[in-house]
């Protein structure tokens, strides 16, 4: 049991999770507690089928855990009177972005949210461009949605969540489906959001370079949480890693080989820029 | 191909016509297929063809869309035009092309093929303008409020809104699949292409079950994200947009109101334009 406080936005404390609820004994999610703090950026990282998607419809009511609890800023994800709230403070991004989009004019689908809340017109009409321009796609507010790029689509998604103005997101792999293009814009704007709107952000992924510029990195592999700690802390635990199907960045991976043939990098880099940064004072050293 | 089909589509302006209120577009749309049903001759039906091209210069929307979408119905009008020739015999007798057969191309099936043509192109024309010029979303909200009175009857019209913005929106969406999936099957030796009718229309089982399945999952998804986005289908939503008539729509309504005025006062004195016509011919 872990004590809620108050700078904790998001907490999961001892959650299990049964698709089948005759068939009990077959988790998806098995007795996970970890915590989100207001404005911390938290990716969870698993391979197929880890029970990192399940994880992201706890977070906001959509399912309930078979046991344990999820608490949102201190309500009870099982409390139905709090639904609402609930979800207007945790927004979830899913996967496939064109099977969240609502309506076939960018603007009109950002503006579903605040509708769906009751809020004033003028105000949706402010909060609608504010969370377009946080995107980056304002200038696309009357394009018809099915015409943007994946990278795109997935920004409205989340201009759609930003104007209900959510305290967190949480991304449900927001870049499976994506080319790399779209994959750097959707990361972009979650690190974006986290920095300048201090928004939290939880982004459950497979791809390790994304885990890179988290605060908190929490592996999730069949159901269970397997470890959680600093990028630095995680990817040096690299047979826990291969054991769950994952592996180190590619950077993580080259400066491990450069230091075991004799270059004396530091610990704990974990993207090119720290890489090309260290290697060249050590060449002009 | 399939992509280039523009019945439907909405393309963003801001002319006199995109700024009109929806509900009077509809109101305006359905009283002008209403006037074109009741003109009688060929002054009122050429007001309404004018009045149907000048919309279109004043929405700006480009000529090369509009004859796009008149593309699509070509052969309706070559068919209901062949139609009225062959089984309209007034007037007189223009070619007997089969001694025999009782059949004759006349003065008069020339007259009401061509009326009829005109008729069919202006309703193309005007009532495809309501939806190039008003997005998806503001099409189903104008609905919802003029079906509004049906919520006594205990209808949940919000709900019936709320499909058809879905349904909307997910037309290209799904065609856009239906394109993926035959490329797969074709990739795996389908004939879409030949054969008789029954045997085109039975290869493409293994094309729309997919299809069927992949919309379900959609569906299932779909209900998910509006989940987390707090739509509950009760009747609380509020709008961005708010619908309020203005002088334009007023305008607009005056404008309509004298034509179809015209259109029936010109009913009644009656202009025989067919004994006009016949003298031309």
């Amino acid at each position: 049991m872990i004590f809620m406080e108050d700078k904790h936005l998001l907490m999961f404390d001892n959650v299990s999770y049964a698709y089948d609820e005759e068939n009990a004994d077959e988790l998806a999610v098995r007795d996970v507690s970890f915590t989100v703090d207001r404005g911390e950026f938290v990716v969870i990282l698993g391979h197929n089928g880890s029970g990192k998607s399940t994880v992201a419809k706890l977070s906001n009511s959509i399912f309930l855990p078979s046991s344990g609890k999820v608490f949102v800023d201190g309500m009870d994800t099982a409390d139905e009177k709090s639904e609402f709230r609930i979800r207007e403070r945790v927004g979830v991004v899913f996967q496939n972005p064109d099977n969240q989009i609502v309506a076939s004019i960018v603007e009109e689908d950002v503006a579903f949210g605040p509708e769906n809340l009751g809020i004033e017109p003028k105000e949706i009409r402010k909060r609608v461009d504010n969370a377009l321009k946080a995107v980056g796609m304002y200038d696309y507010r009357l394009h018809e949605t099915h015409r943007l790029s994946g990278g795109q689509k997935q920004r409205v998604a989340i201009a759609g969540m930003i104007a209900m103005q959510p305290e967190c997101i949480v991304f449900d792999e927001p870049t499976a489906m994506l080319d790399p293009q779209g994959r750097r814009e959707v990361m972009n704007t979650a690190r974006e959001l986290n920095k300048n709107n201090n928004m939290a952000i939880v982004f459950i992924t497979h791809f390790m370079e994304e885990a890179v510029m988290a605060d908190k990195v929490i592996v999730i592999d069949n159901g269970r949480l397997l470890a959680c700690g600093t990028p630095e802390e995680i990817f040096s635990q690299k047979e826990m890693l291969v054991s769950c199907g994952l592996d180190v960045p590619d950077m993580v991976k080259l400066a491990n080989e450069l230091r075991e043939n004799g270059v004396p990098l530091r610990k704990g880099i974990l993207c090119e820029d720290e890489l090309v940064k260290e290697y060249l004072s050590i060449l002009n050293s | 191909m399939i992509k280039d089909i523009t019945i439907g589509q909405f393309f963003p302006g801001d002319s006199y016509i995109h700024k009109l209120d929806p509900r009077a577009k509809i109101i305006i749309t359905f009283v002008f297929i209403v006037a074109l049903f009741l003109c009688k001759n060929y002054f009122s039906l050429g007001l309404l063809f004018f009045i149907s091209i000048a919309a279109i210069v004043v929405s700006k929307i480009s000529l090369r869309v509009i004859l796009k979408g008149l593309k699509m119905i070509v052969v309706l009008v070559v068919f209901t035009g062949v139609l009225q020739i062959l089984y309209n015999d007034e007037g007189t007798v223009l070619w007997k092309p089969f001694q025999q057969l009782d059949f004759a191309v006349t003065s008069g099936g020339i007259i009401s093929s061509v009326f009829i043509i005109i008729r069919i192109v202006s309703l193309i024309l005007f009532s495809s303008l309501l939806t190039y010029t008003t997005s998806p979303t503001m099409l189903t909200d104008a609905i919802e409020r003029l079906l509004s009175p049906l919520k006594l009857f205990k209808i949940n019209v919000s709900s019936l809104a709320m499909m058809m913005t879905i349904a909307l929106r997910f037309i290209p969406t799904l065609i856009e699949e239906i394109d993926i999936i035959m490329s797969a099957q074709k990739a795996r030796g389908a004939d879409l292409e030949t054969g008789t009718l029954v045997q085109r229309a039975k290869a493409l089982v293994p094309v729309f079950i997919p299809l069927i399945v992949n919309s379900f999952r959609r569906a299932y998804e779909l209900a998910f994200a509006m989940e987390c986005r707090c739509y509950t289908g009760d009747n609380k939503r509020t709008r961005m947009k708010e619908m309020k008539l203005a002088l334009r729509d007023y305008l607009a309504f005056a404008f309509v109101a004298v034509t179809v005025a015209a259109v029936i006062a010109t009913g009644f004195f009656d202009i025989s334009s067919f004994f006009i016509f016949e003298r031309v011919i």
